[in-house]
C-alpha cells in the first residue's frame, strides 16, 4: 500500500479496510486476517494496525471476538451508515473545493452533470 | 512493563571532542523506533553506547540491565561482519552466531533467510552489497531478544531488497521488541515507525510519535526530519 506520508497512518489503514468492506471485498461477519498478517499485507507496524483496529472496533464497524480474532459486523444497516458517511465526505471536498471556485449550488449541480455525460461518452 | 531502553545523562567524548552530551532516552517494548540524523550527527555512537562497545558516562540499561554483559545478550546489533574474512562460508558464519549467541534460532535464521532468498552454500566475499545487507538482517533478527539495533540498513541497496527487508522487520520483530532502525534518508521507512527520535546538535533533538508529527504539524516525516534544520522553522 502507497501511504502518503502527510496522513497519519493507522487513518489511512482504517479507510482503505472500510473501503474493502464497502465494496464487498470483505463481507459482513468475515473474519479479518490477523493484526501481523495485516501489517504485512499493507507494509505497516503492527501497533499501528491495531491503532486503526481499535478506532474500527469503537465506530463498532469491526467486532472483536475475544481469542477468535476481528469479524466484520453483521449488522448491514451499520455498513450503510458508514458508506453515507464516507460518500459525504468525498462530497464535501469537491462541494467546498468548487465553491471556493466561485461557483454557485446551481453551477455545482450543472458542472458534475456535465461531467458524469462526458465520463460516460468517453468509456 | 521494564523499558527496553533508558539512556540517563549519557556524555561521550572522544579525546577533547564532545560526540554526544546529555542523551537522555526511554523507549518501551514493542516499538519500532527511526533513529534520524545526517551523517556524522552520532547515530552509530548511540548504539555503540547501547550495546557497550563505547563507553560513556551516565547511565543506561537495556531492558532494566546496567552491566556490559547483561546488556549484550538483551541486544541484536546489526554487525558488518567486518571480523570475517572474505574466504568463509556462510554456513560457517551461522555455526558462530549459533556458538556465541544462546538466543540465536536457527529455525528463525532458516525462515528469514529462504524469504530474504540468501543462498548459505555462497562464500561471503560472493556477496552483492544487497544481499550482505540482508544477511545482517537475517543474522540479526534471528537472535531473539528484547532490542534490536540496525544501523542503516538500506544504504547502497536496490528498492526491491528494501522492500524484502522491511517486510521481513514487520514479519519477525518479536511483538514486545523495540527495534531502533538508524537512516539519514527516511521516506521508505517512515510508515513502519511507531517513534523518531532525531540526533541533531550532539544530543537527542527531538523524540516524537511519528503518527503525532502527521497529525498535529500536517507533514510528512521527512517533511519535519528536513524542517529541524531550517532555522526559524522549528514546529514546537
Amino acid at each position: 500500500m502507497n501511504f502518503d506520508d502527510k496522513i497519519p497512518i493507522y487513518y489511512q489503514i482504517e479507510n482503505y479496510i472500510y473501503h474493502e468492506i464497502i465494496t464487498g471485498a470483505l463481507k459482513p461477519g468475515e473474519k479479518l486476517p490477523s493484526v501481523r498478517q495485516l501489517a504485512v499485507d499493507v507494509t505497516a507496524n503492527v501497533n499501528t494496525v491495531q491503532r486503526a483496529l481499535s478506532e474500527m472496533i469503537t465506530a463498532e464497524i469491526i467486532e472483536s471476538k475475544r481469542g477468535r480474532g476481528n469479524f466484520v459486523t453483521m449488522e448491514t444497516a451499520k455498513i450503510d451508515q458508514l458508506k453515507v458517511k464516507l460518500v459525504t465526505a468525498q462530497l464535501e471536498r469537491v462541494y467546498d473545493q468548487l465553491h471556493a471556485l466561485n461557483l454557485s449550488d446551481d453551477e455545482i449541480v450543472t458542472s458534475l452533470q456535465q461531467y458524469i455525460q462526458q465520463r460516460g461518452q468517453a468509456k | 512493563m521494564t523499558d527496553s531502553l533508558t539512556m540517563q545523562g549519557v556524555i561521550y567524548k572522544r579525546g577533547m571532542k564532545t560526540i554526544l552530551h546529555d542523551v537522555d532516552l526511554t523507549l518501551t517494548p514493542g516499538k519500532i523506533v527511526g533513529l534520524l540524523g545526517e551523517n556524522g550527527a552520532g547515530k552509530t555512537t548511540l548504539m555503540r553506547l547501547i550495546t557497550g562497545s563505547a563507553k560513556g558516562k551516565g547511565t543506561t540499561m537495556v531492558n532494566g540491565a546496567a552491566s556490559e554483559a547483561e546488556r549484550k545478550q538483551y541486544v541484536s546489533f546489526s554487525e558488518q561482519l567486518r571480523g570475517f574474512s572474505g574466504n568463509v562460508k556462510l554456513s560457517r558464519i551461522l555455526d558462530f552466531y549459533e556458538t556465541v549467541y544462546s538466543d540465536f534460532e536457527a529455525d528463525r535464521f532458516t525462515e528469514l533467510a529462504d524469504f530474504l532468498q540468501i543462498d548459505t552454500s555462497l562464500k561471503l566475499a560472493a556477496l552483492s552489497k544487497g544481499m550482505k545487507e540482508k544477511l545482517v538482517i537475517a543474522l540479526t533478527l534471528a537472535r531473539r531478544t528484547s532490542l534490536y539495533l540496525l544501523d542503516e540498513p538500506f544504504s547502497g541497496i536496490d528498492s526491491m531488497s528494501r522492500k524484502k527487508i522491511i517486510n521481513s522487520i514487520i514479519q519477525w520483530k518479536p511483538e514486545n521488541a523495540t527495534m531502533v532502525i538508524s537512516d539519514h534518508y527516511v521516506s521508505e521507512i517512515a510508515p513502519i515507525l511507531d517513534e523518531i527520535v532525531v540526533v541533531k546538535d550532539q544530543t537527542i533533538y527531538t523524540h516524537r510519535k511519528a503518527d503525532e508529527v502527521r497529525e498535529k504539524f500536517n507533514i510528512g516525516i521527512e517533511a519535519y526530519y528536513e524542517s529541524l534544520y531550517e532555522r526559524g522553522n522549528d514546529y514546537d
